[in-house]
Parts: structure tokens; sequence; C-alpha cells
């Protein structure tokens, strides 16, 4: 066999996923994006006809609707997971080395288990029939059962809780780092509990925190089973009605432009993020 | 202080825990519904499992998938983090974000690309498209892993390796692949979880004849909840917490928590 050698190498090691991706990853891709362009007919995909009724359409007010359900939704799940996931974080960081690793493991342990799964598991606590519900009623604190699931409660609860590692994590990892003499110091020269959090520790662990909150927000964007099942067609989020354009009414060439327009809204919403973390930054080293 | 944060850490993890052991519960009563004392256990829903032979079925389906996805997605992940580790060449930070951006598109819209891809070509519905479109969502998971797990074979035993005569693929195999096992086996396993849970992608590629068995426990929670589905959720939790503590002893967590 001829040595391979030099600068051939990296290109041959990378070759097989390089391809894999350009051809079932990159293409398809490019190819939606074409086809968000193209008509509807009832064979599939007009491509004799170019056309922006697609993302008229979209810009309907009930489509519209929908957009700023799902990121309202994804939005407050981001938010409500970083308040709860703080002090935790917090708790967590200050733990012995042993104790640490299994608290992280009771919080990474659930994303691993499948949606469906999890899902299922809210519905028997949720439900009419649920463990909250029936308990509640034991008890006769209520005559008719709360509606806890098919509304955006329930999609909120399902998404804090099939989310929650991705803050969690990168938080723990900034505090834990954290070099304990800058506390010790702040209080030494006068600081209150509540001016020690704001103005030392919070500026500290503000890029980590932020990037969890990103990640997080793009995961609650995207998630499919969890709002079908939480949440249900009464209460549809965009992927959801992806799902019934493409699968259920067969619109391709909608459910390709809906696509398109869920991917420029999340990368656009990152995007204008991290423009604000970065100047966020800036402000809170500086000042 | 530290009382509130301990209890309030305790009411997190009940939250966390709460839906995983209401199933495994739900799994042994003999009733349909959740009822109050739990005083009677029952393997019913276990036996109505084989009644349905769908999950049964589905399973077989979603470990070939998921074997044979990580196996192509580990192979090549070791050989794409080994030049991204190894080798400095012009391109290389682009490659690396190329690698992870199956990360960075959301599900769904991979999702779609694929079923309106697939059926131009002919090849919706099809065992092999759906493995390759496997291998390209559990890739970024392995990369990260092994890639983590190279950084951290010193390169001057492989130079030692190819001072005394051995190829550079030979001290790659011989060397360093051994010395990076850990790290190969916890990308695997991680591909092997993230391929055997994918839900997303895989609904919008899939007809009747590859439903895979989370799909199919989607399909069945869409249209009914009887705690048959709590019996196979039950093994799944089983299977994952398995696969997680693999996972722990192996170090593979790592790649979360550094």
């Amino acid at each position: 066999m001829a040595r391979l050698t030099g600068r051939w190498l990296p290109v041959t090691f990378t070759a097989p996923l390089v391809i894999l991706m350009l051809l079932f990853f990159v293409w398809p891709l490019l190819e939606s994006i074409v086809n968000s362009f193209h008509g509807y007919s009832l064979a599939g995909i007009d491509t004799s006809v170019w056309t922006l009724a697609n993302y008229t359409k979209l810009m309907e007010p009930f489509y519209l609707g929908i957009l700023w359900r799902t990121i309202r939704v994804s939005l407050t799940t981001t938010l409500l997971t970083a308040a709860l996931a703080f002090p935790i974080a917090w708790y967590i960081a200050e733990l012995k080395g042993r104790a640490q690793g299994y608290w992280l493991l009771l919080f990474v342990t659930p994303w691993l288990i499948n949606v469906a799964v999890k899902a299922f598991g809210w519905t028997l606590i949720l439900s009419a029939t649920g463990v909250i519900n029936t308990t509640l009623r034991g008890l006769g604190i209520i005559d008719s059962p709360l509606q806890l699931m098919f509304n955006e409660t329930g999609i909120l609860i399902g998404l804090v809780h099939g989310h929650f590692m991705f803050i969690l994590l990168p938080l723990w990892a900034a505090l834990a780092g954290l070099d304990r003499s800058l506390i010790w110091a702040a209080k030494n020269l006068g600081s209150g509990q509540i001016s020690v959090f704001t103005r030392v520790v919070l500026p500290m662990v503000l890029p980590a925190l932020l990037a969890g909150m990103i990640i997080n927000f793009t995961m609650n964007m995207a998630a499919f089973a969890t709002p079908a099942l939480l949440g249900g067609s009464r209460v549809r989020v965009m992927s959801y009605l992806a799902y019934e354009i493409n699968l259920v009414d067969l619109n391709w060439p909608f459910g390709a432009a809906m696509a398109v327009l869920l991917l420029v809204v999340t990368m656009g919403l990152v995007q204008m993020s991290q423009k604000v973390t970065a100047s966020g930054k800036r402000k809170v080293l500086f000042e | 202080m530290k009382l509130f944060f301990r209890l309030y850490a305790y009411a997190i993890a009940v939250f966390m825990l709460a839906p995983l052991v209401l199933i495994v519960w739900m799994s042994f009563t003999p009733d349909e519904f959740f009822k109050l004392p739990f005083n009677e256990f029952s393997l019913r829903w276990y036996g109505q499992i084989f009644e349905h032979p769908g999950f049964v079925d589905a399973f077989f389906l979603s470990v070939r998938l998921a074997v044979l996805s990580s196996l192509i997605a580990t192979a090549f992940s070791f050989l794409a983090a080994y030049s991204l580790v190894r080798f400095v060449f012009p391109g290389r930070r682009i490659l690396d974000a190329f690698f992870m951006s199956p990360l960075l598109i959301p599900a769904v819209v991979f999702g779609i690309a694929m079923l309106q891809f697939l059926n131009r070509m002919g090849l919706y519905n099809s065992f092999t498209s759906l493995v390759l479109t496997h291998v390209i969502v559990v890739t970024p998971f392995a990369i990260r892993a092994i890639d983590a797990a190279l950084r951290d074979v010193p390169r001057e035993l492989e130079w030692a390796a190819m001072n005394l005569g051995a190829s550079r693929l030979r001290a790659m195999w011989l060397v360093t692949l051994p010395m990076s096992l850990r790290g190969v086996a916890a990308g695997f396993i991680f591909a092997f979880i993230m391929s055997f849970d994918e839900v997303t992608v895989t609904i919008f590629m899939t007809g009747p004849a590859h439903q895979t068995l989370p799909i199919r426990i989607y399909n069945y929670l869409s249209d009914q909840v009887d705690p048959t589905v709590a019996a196979v959720s039950a093994l799944l939790i089983l299977m994952s917490l398995a696969l997680v503590l693999v996972l722990d002893r192996i170090g593979g967590l790592k790649t979360f928590t550094k």
C-alpha cells in the first residue's frame, strides 16, 4: 500500500464524513430551500412553477400566530429554566467532588431518556385522571380536574424538564470554576450578599449562562414530540404544524417554506442574542 | 440559607425524576388509571407487550438501526477527529464546525428536507437511508467524545512508534486507537442512545414499514393511553439507565461536564 503521508491524510480521513454530509445533509437542505419557491400540485411539487406564494401564505395571521406562540413558549421555557437552574447549579458547585458527580448524573439522565417516554410520564401526572388531579380531588380541594395539559402549561412543563441540563451544566461549570477569593475580597470590602451576587458572581458566569440559554432556546424551538404529546392539536407549535402540512396535507412546497422560516427565525434570534450578549459582556466588564 | 438550598435542590430532583418513577410505578399496577393507594402488584402490562407484536418488531428495528448507524458514525468520527486533533491544515476550523452543524439545524427542518429529498430520489422508506440519516444526526456526539479522548493520547507515543518503523496508519491502529478506546466506546454509546431515541427526523422519513420503537410509542400515545406503553417505557428507562451508568463508568459523561 502506498504510504499515505503529509497533506493527503487529513483529506482521506475526513472524506467519508464530508461526502456523506454533503449528499445527505447539505444537498437535501438546499433542495428544500429550492422547493419552497415551487408551486404545489397533487403529485407533490410542481417544479415548472416559480412562486413566492408559499411565503405570502406564511404571513397570514393564523401562521404568524403559531410562530409567535412557538417563540413565546420557547422563550418562557428558557427564562424559567434559567431561574430554576441557578440555585441548583450553585448548590452543586458547593458540594464535594463525588456528590457533585451524582447530582450532575441526576440531571443528565432524564435528557438521555426517550422524549416520547418522558411525555408519557408527564401525561400520567398532568392529565385529567393523572396524579395531580386524582390527589387534589381525593383531598376535596377541587371538584373538576385542572387543565394541566393540552395547553401551553403542559408544553412548558415538558420542555423545562426535557432541556434542563443545557442551562444547568454550563452554569455549574462556570460556578465551580469561579475563584472564591474574589467573593471573599468583595465581602471583605464591605459588599452585602446581594451585591456580591449581582456585581461579582453574575457578571463572571454570565457568558456561560447565556450560552446555555441560547442552546436551550434552540432546542425548545425545534422540539417536536413534547409539544405534540403535551400540547396536541389545540395548541400547535411550528414543528407540529410543519408535520401536519408535510405528512397530512402533503403540501411540500409550503412545508419547505415553513422549514426555511423556522430555520431563519431560530438562527436570527440566536445571532441577535449573541450580539446582545457580546455587547452586554463588554458593558459589564468595562463599566 | 444552606438548608433552603438543599430543600430546593431536593424539590427539583423530585421534579426531574417524577415522570420516570411514575411510569415504572404504573407499569406494575393492574389498573388502567392512576389510583391511590398502590397496593396491588401485577405484571399484566408486561405480558400485554407481546400481544402487540408492533412493539417487539419496532424494538429490534431500533436496535439494528442504532447499532449500524453508531458503528458507522464511530468509525467515521474516529478518522475525522484524528485529523482534526493531529493535523494542522487549511479549513480545519471550518470542517470542525461543519461536522457539528447537525446540532445547529433544528431537527424538524432536517426532517422535512429528508422527506422531500428521499421521495424525489425514490429512497423513501428504505432502511439504508434511515441508517445514513442517523449517522449524520449522531455524528456530533461521537466526534465530541472521541475528540476529547484523542487529545489525552500523547503524540510522542505515536512518534516513537513511527520512529521505530511503523507507518502512520499502523501507529494509529496499534497505539492511538487502543489508548483512546474508552473515549471511542463512550462515543459509540452516545451515538447509540441518540439514534435509539431519535424521534423528530425519523418521524418524517418513516412510512409504516420502518417504525422505530420511539415512533411506535409516539403513534400509540397519540390515540390511546393504556399501561402497556408504561411497561414498554419502563423497559426503555431501564435500558437508558444502564447505558448512562456504563457511560459514567468509562468517563463518557465528562464530554458534557467539561
